[in-house]
Order: structure tokens, then C-alpha cells, then sequence
């Protein structure tokens, strides 16, 4: 074994040029996988880390009677929690009411916050106190259906506590910009203080969002809804989405193998005599078969190696800085950035470097099976067979 | 000269052979996974384009303005002439009619009192009709949870989650109460055929899915819909077909003021989502870029190795009298055939493959847990026509460079010593 | 005849030297006019879409502000659905699907067949000299009729309307105008009355026009054909029962 380690490793560091050129190809393809999954991951990971900072925080802690897929459930889904168990929660407040831009009338959903928060990205310190209209901030996605811009006023409706109508501008102090569509789409944040005062439901809370300090625990009336329950969609969309790009990589570890495949046949036609003179110096077929498996399988060791010398100080300075992308939609449903950075799982490259090493290992044996087959006499002269 | 070659490409299986197969294998390869990434970076969209946007929508403009509403009162009204001009005028789109509507379902108890309510999220497509290829569009079929699909217009879809907090059973009736187009209260008694898992919270509690006809006449829209969508029977998303259709279809209503007359978007124009498909294209772009570099990479060394191993085949070329030159751009020559017939039969393979995909997909919803209607669980392959020339960027060139390089040898090594190979 | 001219003058006179009367008795007989114990009323609703109008015939069987029963009798669309209210629940029986749905909460919110008029602003069963603080706050010409301006302020919490303001026929006691306020003093609905007919001693606005003043648009039109103060109505018709008849 050692012999051939050996052997292996003089022909191919011998052969140069060729050899090198199949490392290059297959440490191409390692570190593509690598860098592709890295993309993805990091995309996946962006989506989950933005939807945490602007929405979901470390978890949420809702009113009982609050169910956020019943828009029906906003009007008496709300509460005041005791003092004692408001430690690392910040209250959010949900009100329904209605906006009339240009005449129109848009449903809304009033989410009040408090200015001081820090748990969520909302950027709540703009809040800035207006004397006549009520400071509100807004994502683009809202600034744009609605046609409102930054210190534009306009009229919004909603009703008190006992269902009594009132009216008041709004004045937009501040848009912000999200890859998380649930924070943006239809919804005017304002400060709970104001918002308590407008309905005159203070201290109330249609749900509390957690910083990571925060420890679950049971409380009446209120549900703990954590961060990985609140995920779970998304989750499901990235497995998805996982499977869907692993055919990418097939694609992809297909051609560096093809590569290893041609040019295991290529020098077992070639290297007709140095199999005859092998056989002949007392190696037995399977040695032979095992010598040129090993090459072939070396190729996928270097490859290992030169991807990590190439790689590792690649891969650490993308995932620091990131790489840019374009602007980019938010409107799918799910987050997505403007600059992604790669996240580079241990499991990833050991998995990557032991798929490519594995099905070299199987391509190179593949042709050389071919040896054992080989008259010795007939290999010894070269002649083609 | 070019006979000779070719005799020799033919004769010399290793001098051919394993070449051409090699780079029909890379050319394919390549073809199959551009087609794929310009279709599964785009799946998102794909998906959007199922749902809501189709690959072009045809809504009233009033109905536009206030699309999130869905403002059926501002639908689009005698539907069956507008799309039977159409389908006239574009016969490579297949249109859809769509509804999407709210309201309320209630359940009732045994004495037929409110047992149970719920917000609606109704959506009504083709379903009955049995040209209707929308079953098969939205993946309805995979996504029923229990039951099947409504085969008559008093049967109903309902999401999983609302149908299982009810203790809902199929066969089961529940009512429809909303407004129709016209503003009046509507009540419609629905058997439950089934119910369905979106994958998204909110559709799965209250998702009703009905057939067209029947949110037609519940709704007051006799010969009227929401929305309709078109798709390009290539299965596709073509943004520059999709908006020359659509600009040629308004220009016909260009001076027509009705706030009620039809007008067209193409998918790109809808949703914000211009900067994805950007994004999707930047993307495919780029990695389509690195496959064909890698191929090329590949097919070089291909076209280096088939170049080394000939060298004593060039010595007694050299040793006969031929001249240097002739010898390399015979090389070179030889290498362009063969890079061009093992590209041409790369790009047959692999669009056969692409087309394949194109459409039928690969269903991979089998190797995820949950096959929701929301999460696109076949994945298409994408022609478009770049596909058809950039196998050849790798198999040509790269091997021609390939070779070029190899055959540098040929100048560098004295003829005794490229001979002297032969032994 | 000396006695009656008498009368007469002095009718007139007290009339010309009323200092503005009492909010709560302009009120009180503006109640007189308009509230009975029961009525029967056969009403239309125009509601005017951007696209189409659609005229709404109903009949209303009523007791007290808390009791009420409505059989829509046109178009054919809203033919035999009903409506039972009872204090704060709302019940519709639709005959097509032959099932009574309980409205409440969020939905009481909705709008009535399209209409500027949401359910809840049916389902007010209380007077106004119940809910609001009247007073009078001047004198105008409105539509060649002299009218008392009355300023309402909600003395409970759990109305709609903070404020109204409530133009009275000074001699009719009937309102042709008001106006419903949100609590900021923001104006968000008016309500114009008109076609006062005397209906045996009462006088009675046989159209309204109800319109959302943050919305484009026209209103709905709400016409009174038919009218009948004080009927017997039988007890049953305020049962869920009822509804499935």
C-alpha cells in the first residue's frame, strides 16, 4: 500500500503539467461546490437572521386571545402582562384602521412600538414628536403602494378602545428599507405611546417580542411562541430549496470527474508498457488496478489540499465582507439581501471534500479495471489492444 | 485535406473517439446545466407566475390600481369575448381566467347555527374544465392533504389547518358568506372535496379553493373575472415576447378612457418583480459563467492530453517530411472538427435533456417531507437561446486552445527527439 | 273665535320670542317624530358603485331601537334573505344556502350591501338624548327651512361618533342634516335628510342620504316607500325562528 502511495505519487508529481491540470479542474469544482453552497447557506442563513432582527426577535410571547393568522382576532387579542414578567419583552400593539391617500381608502395595520426598543431593527429611534400629526414610520414597499414619501401627512382613521371613530394625520418621519415583507407590506408603525393614547388601551399588547436574555416561562393569558416555531416556515422553504440546488452540484462534481475519468483512460492506453513492466516485476493485476485507483485518487487529494491553500483565506474573506448583489425584491414572501454572506459549514467541506474524494476514487477505478484484463506480453510491447 | 482528416478522425478511434465522446459529455453537461440554472433561479418567479401573475395579467385598469384589495367590483366583465380575441391575437399564450376573493367561512352545527368561522381566503381557477391545464399548474393535485379535488361546482378545497382546528370531515358542508361583485351579501353552501396545505400559515387556515364557475355565480360575475392570466405555451417566461404581447395588446385601448377597460403586464411589470427576475438572471449568469469556465478548463486539458500522447505520431510526420506548420495547423484543424461534432452532439443531447426538463421538470418533491402548493416542487429547466450556442464555447474552443498549446511542443522538440518518442 | 284668534296670537308670539329652546327638548320632539315603539317601514337603498347603482327593497319590522327584522324583498339577488337583530347580535338567513350565519365583532364592522352604512351603524340602540350632551349652537337657513344647529357630544364611550351635528326644522322638528364627527373633531360622515312628509301628526324625512366624506363617491340613497308607526308586531318575529319562514 505504501508502494503504491509512493509510486502514485512520483507519477503524478513526474507527469507535471497534465496532472496539475486535472487538480486544477477538480480543485475548481471542490471549491465551486464549497463556494455555491456557501452562497446558498449564507442566503438562507441572511433570510433567517433578517426575519429574526426586524420580526421575530427571540421568540414571541402573544395574547391568548391573539391569533396572527385571524386579522378578526386583532380587536380583543390584546393585554396588559404584569410587571414582573416584562423583563426582556418589548410590547408590540395591533390596531386596525385605514389610511386615505389620494381619496382612497387602504387598510391598514397600526403597529404600535416602543421608540426605545432595541430587540427588533425597526428604526424606531426616527421616531421624531410632530405638533400636529402623528409620527409614523413605514417600509418602501408601503411608501411605494401608498405613494407616500418622507414628511408627507395624510389621514388615518382608527377607533378607541370602545369602538368610537377617530381621525388624525400621520406624518411619515421615516422609510425604512427591509428584506422582511411582514414588517413592511400594509402596516404603519407608530409609537405604542401614541398608540395607547389614540385608543386609549394603555399598557396593552397584542404581543411582546423577546431579546435573547429571555426566559420562557408560563404566564396566564399569554402564549410563548419560540423563534424556531415562529422559523418553521421558513425552514421549510430552505429544505426546499436545498434540494432543489443539489442537482447544482451534481452538475458540477460530474465535470471534474469527468475530467479524472479522461485522463485515467487516456494514460492507461498510454501507459501500456509501465503495466507490463509492473505485471512483470511480480505485481499482481489487482497491485496494478490499485496503483493506477490510487492516482487517480490522489488527484482528489491534491485537489483537497491546493482547495484549502486557495480556499480558506477565499472563503474567510468572502464571508466577512460578503459579496454584493443588486438590489433585489422583497416582495416574495421571503427576505432577501443586497449582500450575502457565504456561511461555511464544517460539515459542508468535510462533506464536499469526501464526496469529491470518494467518487474520484470510484471514477479512477472504473477505467483501470481495464488492467486486469491486459496480456503482460502484449502490454510489455505497447501494442494497442 | 479535410478527407484525409476526416478519414483519420474516423480510423483512429483514439485519436476521435474518446475525444468526441468526452466533449459531447462536457457540451452536455454544460447545455443541460445552463437550461437548468436559468430555470431553477428563476423558480421564485416561476412560482409568482403560477399564483398571481401569470406570465402576463390582463386586469381592468381601475382593478390594477387597487389589486391588493381585490377589488372584484372592478373586475374585468364579458371575459368570453376578450378572450376569445386572445386567443386570437396570441395564440402562443394560453389564458386562465382567475378569481381571488374574501370573506368568511362558517360552519355550521346540526341545527345549521354558526358552529365555527373563519376568515377566507378564496381562490377560484379552472377546474372542472377539462382542457383546463390548471390542475396541473398549480400542483392542486399534490398538495391535497385528504379528499381530492372538486368535481362539481358545489364542492369546495379548504385549507388543512382550518379543516382539522374544525374537526372537519370531508363531504362535510360548509358556507361561503361574503359580497359579490355588486356589493351584496352572498351565501354559498360548499361540500368539502378535500383539503390542502400551501405552506403558508395563513392559506393553510383559510384557503378555499373553488372551481371558476362557481365564484362566478357566488360572486355576481356571470362572465366576469378578477384577473386573467396568460402563460406562453412554451411553459416559459420570455420577458421580451411577454412585453411585446402585452404592449400590443394595450395599444389597442391606448385612448380608450374607460377606467374599466382591460389593460396588460407582463409578469416583469407586476409584484416588484423586475429586480428578481434582474437577479435571477445576474445569477444564472454567473454561474452558468463558472460552469462553462469549468468545462472549459475540462476540454482543454482534453484537447492538451489528446496532443502530448501524439507526439511520436508527429515525430514520424516530421521524419516524412512534413512540415512543422502543417503539422500544427493539421492539429488545430482536426481539433476544430472534433470539437465541433462532439459539440453539435453535446447540444442535441443536451437539449433533449433541457427540453425534457423544460417540460416535465424533475419532481422532486418526493425527497421533501411536506409537497406544498406554495413551494415549487418540480424543477424546470430553462431554453433559452443561448443555451443553443454556449456548449460550443467550451467544446470548440477550449479544446482547439487546448490543443494549440499541446502543439506548441511540436516547435519546441527537435524532430530526432519527438521520433525518438516512437520507441 | 275672539278666544281662538286669542290663542293663536299668542301662539305665534311665544313662536317669534322663543329664545332658542332647550337642546333637549328640540331632541325630545325631534323623537317624537322619529321614534316610535314599533314600526313596519318598506324601504329602498340605492347604493351607487363606480360601476352601477343598485336599488335594494327591503321591509323592516322594528320595536324599540333593540329589535329588528328585515326581509329583503329586491333585487332577486337579495330576495327573501333576512336579517334578525337583538340588542347586540346579528343574525342573516340566507334562503340559497338555507343557513343562518351569526355576524359579529370584525364583521359588524362591514359594510352593508356596499352601502356608506355599516351594520354597526344599524345595530345603535339607544337614543341620542342617551348617548350625547345636545346643546344648541345656532340658528341657520338650510334648504329655505329655518333650523336649529345642534352640537352632540357623546356622553358614553361606546359610540361611533364622538361628535354630531345636527341641523333640526325649527318648526318641523325634523333633522335634514347631520353630521357624524370622529373624536379629533375630524368630519366623517354626513347624513342628509330630505322629502319631510307629514305621516299622520308626524313628520317624517322620506329619504336619506348616507355618505362617507373620506371616500369618493355618491352616497346611498336610503328611500322610505312605505311606513307604518306603532303596528302590532307579533312577538315571534323577533326569534331566530322567524328567520327560516
Amino acid at each position: 500500500m505504501k508502494l503504491a502511495l509512493q509510486l502514485a505519487y512520483r507519477n503524478l508529481v513526474g507527469a507535471g503539467l497534465r496532472t496539475w491540470l486535472n487538480v486544477g479542474v477538480l480543485t475548481f469544482a471542490f471549491l465551486m461546490i464549497i463556494f455555491l453552497n456557501g452562497i446558498l447557506d449564507g442566503w438562507n442563513h441572511q433570510a433567517k437572521t433578517d426575519t429574526i432582527a426586524w420580526e421575530y426577535g427571540n421568540g414571541h410571547l402573544l395574547n391568548e386571545k391573539y391569533d396572527p393568522y385571524d386579522p378578526f382576532s386583532i380587536q380583543d387579542g390584546h393585554g396588559i402582562l404584569s410587571e414582573e414578567n416584562k423583563e426582556n419583552l418589548s410590547p408590540i400593539l395591533l390596531q386596525q384602521g385605514s389610511i386615505y391617500p389620494e381619496g382612497r381608502m387602504v387598510s391598514i395595520l397600526l403597529k404600535g412600538i416602543e421608540v426605545n426598543q432595541k430587540t427588533l431593527k425597526i428604526p424606531t429611534t426616527n421616531f421624531k414628536e410632530n405638533a400636529s400629526a402623528i409620527p409614523a414610520i413605514i417600509g418602501v414597499n408601503m411608501a411605494t403602494s401608498t405613494n407616500l414619501k418622507i414628511g408627507d401627512q395624510v389621514l388615518l382613521r382608527w377607533r378607541d378602545k370602545n369602538g368610537m371613530f377617530d381621525a388624525k394625520n400621520i406624518i411619515i418621519v421615516d422609510v425604512f428599507k427591509t428584506n422582511v415583507p411582514t414588517v413592511d407590506h400594509g402596516q404603519v408603525w407608530i409609537p405604542i405611546t401614541h398608540l395607547w393614547e389614540m385608543t386609549g388601551l394603555e399598557n396593552h399588547a397584542t404581543y411582546f417580542v423577546a431579546n435573547e436574555k429571555f426566559k420562557p416561562k408560563a404566564i396566564k393569558q399569554w402564549n410563548y411562541v419560540s423563534q424556531k416555531e415562529l422559523l418553521h416556515d421558513l425552514d421549510e422553504i430552505i429544505s426546499m430549496k436545498k434540494s432543489s440546488s443539489s442537482i447544482l452540484y451534481l452538475l458540477l462534481l460530474a465535470i471534474a470527474l469527468l475530467a479524472v475519468f479522461d485522463t485515467q483512460v487516456l494514460s492507461i492506453f498510454r501507459r501500456q508498457k509501465e503495466i507490463g513492466t509492473y505485471v512483470a516485476l511480480g505485481m499482481t493485476r489487482s497491485q496494478v488496478v490499485g496503483l493506477f485507483t490510487i492516482e487517480g485518487t490522489m488527484y482528489s487529494l491534491f485537489a483537497t489540499v491546493i482547495g484549502c491553500i486557495i480556499g480558506v483565506p477565499l472563503f474567510w474573506y468572502l464571508s466577512k465582507t460578503g459579496m454584493a448583489f443588486p438590489t433585489s425584491s422583497q416582495d416574495m414572501g421571503i427576505a432577501m439581501a443586497d449582500r450575502i454572506y457565504p456561511v461555511y459549514g464544517i460539515s459542508l467541506i468535510l462533506g464536499t471534500v469526501a464526496l469529491v474524494v470518494i467518487s474520484a476514487t470510484i471514477v479512477s477505478f472504473l477505467p483501470a479495471r481495464k488492467i486486469a484484463k491486459l496480456n503482460p506480453v502484449e502490454a510489455l510491447k505497447g501494442k494497442i489492444q | 485535406m479535410i478527407r484525409f482528416l476526416w478519414k483519420g478522425i474516423l480510423r483512429d478511434r483514439s485519436r476521435s473517439f474518446l475525444p468526441i465522446i468526452i466533449i459531447s459529455i462536457g457540451v452536455a453537461l454544460t447545455v443541460l446545466l445552463s437550461a437548468y440554472m436559468q430555470g431553477a433561479m428563476t423558480d421564485m418567479v416561476d412560482q409568482n407566475a403560477r399564483f398571481e401573475t401569470g406570465h402576463m395579467k390582463v386586469m381592468t385598469k381601475a382593478f390594477a390600481a387597487n389589486q391588493s384589495q381585490l377589488p372584484n367590483d372592478l373586475a374585468l366583465l364579458e371575459v368570453s369575448d376578450l378572450l376569445q380575441q386572445l386567443e386570437k391575437d396570441f395564440p402562443m399564450v394560453d389564458w386562465v381566467k382567475r378569481i381571488r376573493f374574501g370573506g368568511l367561512i362558517d360552519v355550521p352545527d346540526q341545527e345549521g347555527n354558526t358552529r365555527g368561522q373563519g376568515p377566507a381566503i378564496g381562490m377560484a381557477f379552472d377546474l372542472l374544465n377539462p382542457q383546463s391545464e390548471e390542475v396541473k399548474r398549480l400542483q392542486i393535485e399534490k398538495s391535497i392533504v385528504s379528499g381530492h379535488l372538486p368535481k362539481t361546482v358545489k364542492e369546495a378545497l379548504v385549507g388543512h389547518d382550518f379543516a382539522e382546528k374544525l374537526n372537519l370531515k370531508i363531504g362535510e358542508e360548509i358556507t361561503y358568506f361574503g359580497t359579490t361583485m355588486n356589493g351584496s351579501m352572498t351565501f354559498q353552501n360548499f361540500k368539502i372535496s378535500g383539503t390542502i396545505r400551501f405552506g403558508a400559515a395563513a392559506l393553510d387556515r383559510g384557503a378555499m379553493v373553488v372551481d371558476i364557475q362557481a365564484a362566478q355565480k357566488m360572486l355576481d360575475m356571470q362572465d366576469g373575472a378578477g384577473e386573467l392570466l396568460g402563460f406562453l405555451k412554451t411553459g416559459v417566461y420570455h420577458h421580451e415576447q411577454a412585453a411585446k404581447i402585452s404592449q400590443a395588446f394595450n395599444d389597442k385601448y391606448k385612448n380608450d378612457p374607460d377606467e374599466f377597460a382591460p389593460e396588460m403586464y407582463p409578469l416583469k411589470a407586476q409584484n416588484n418583480l423586475a429586480d428578481l427576475l434582474d437577479y435571477a438572471d445576474m445569477m444564472a449568469g454567473i454561474l452558468v459563467f463558472i460552469f462553462v469556465l469549468a468545462m472549459s478548463v475540462v476540454l482543454w486539458n482534453t484537447g492538451l492530453l489528446g496532443g502530448l500522447r501524439r507526439y511520436k505520431e508527429f515525430g514520424i510526420r516530421l521524419a516524412l517530411g512534413e512540415s512543422k506548420p502543417h503539422i500544427y495547423w493539421m492539429l488545430i484543424l482536426e481539433a476544430v472538427i472534433i470539437g465541433f461534432i462532439g459539440s453539435i452532439f453535446g447540444t442535441i443531447i443536451g437539449l433533449a435533456g433541457a427540453y425534457y426538463m423544460q417540460i416535465y421538470g424533475i419532481d422532486i418533491s418526493d425527497y421533501t417531507k411536506n409537497s406544498t402548493m406554495l413551494m415549487p416542487s418540480v424543477i424546470r429547466a430553462k431554453i433559452t437561446p443561448i443555451i443553443f450556442f454556449i456548449g460550443f464555447i467550451p467544446g470548440v474552443l477550449a479544446m482547439v486552445l487546448g490543443t494549440m498549446l499541446s502543439g506548441i511542443g511540436i516547435y519546441k522538440r527537435e524532430t530526432a527527439r519527438l521520433f525518438n518518442e516512437l520507441i | 273665535m275672539k278666544y281662538i284668534l286669542l290663542l293663536f296670537t299668542s301662539l305665534v308670539l311665544s313662536w317669534a320670542f322663543v329664545t332658542p329652546p332647550n337642546a333637549e327638548e328640540i331632541l325630545k320632539k325631534v323623537d317624537l317624530n322619529m321614534v316610535t315603539k314599533t314600526k313596519i317601514i318598506t324601504s329602498q337603498m340605492v347604493v351607487s358603485g363606480r360601476r352601477s347603482t343598485r336599488t335594494i327593497v327591503s321591509k323592516s319590522y322594528a320595536e324599540g331601537n333593540g329589535k329588528s327584522f328585515t326581509e329583503y324583498l329586491a333585487p332577486d339577488r337579495e330576495k327573501g334573505t333576512k336579517m334578525l337583530k337583538l340588542e347586540d347580535r346579528l343574525w342573516i338567513y340566507s334562503p340559497s344556502s338555507d343557513r343562518i350565519v351569526q355576524l359579529s365583532g370584525h364583521m359588524l364592522r362591514q359594510s352593508v350591501m356596499g352601502s356608506d352604512l355599516s351594520y354597526e351603524d344599524m345595530m345603535e340602540d339607544r337614543t341620542l338624548a342617551e348617548i350625547y350632551d345636545a346643546k344648541v349652537v345656532g340658528e341657520e337657513m338650510l334648504k329655505d327651512r329655518k333650523v336649529w344647529v345642534l352640537e352632540l357630544n357623546a356622553i358614553v364611550n361606546d359610540v361611533s361618533y364622538a361628535k354630531r351635528k345636527m341641523w333640526v326644522d325649527q318648526t318641523r322638528f325634523v333633522p335634514l342634516k347631520e353630521e357624524l364627527y370622529a373624536k379629533s373633531g375630524q368630519l366623517l360622515k354626513q347624513v342628509t335628510l330630505s322629502e319631510v312628509t307629514q305621516i299622520g301628526n308626524r313628520w317624517y324625512p322620506k329619504k336619506m342620504n348616507f355618505k362617507d366624506m373620506l371616500m369618493s363617491g355618491n352616497g346611498t340613497d336610503f328611500i322610505v316607500d312605505e311606513i307604518q308607526f306603532d303596528p302590532k308586531i307579533p312577538a315571534h318575529f323577533f326569534t331566530k325562528a322567524a328567520l327560516k319562514k
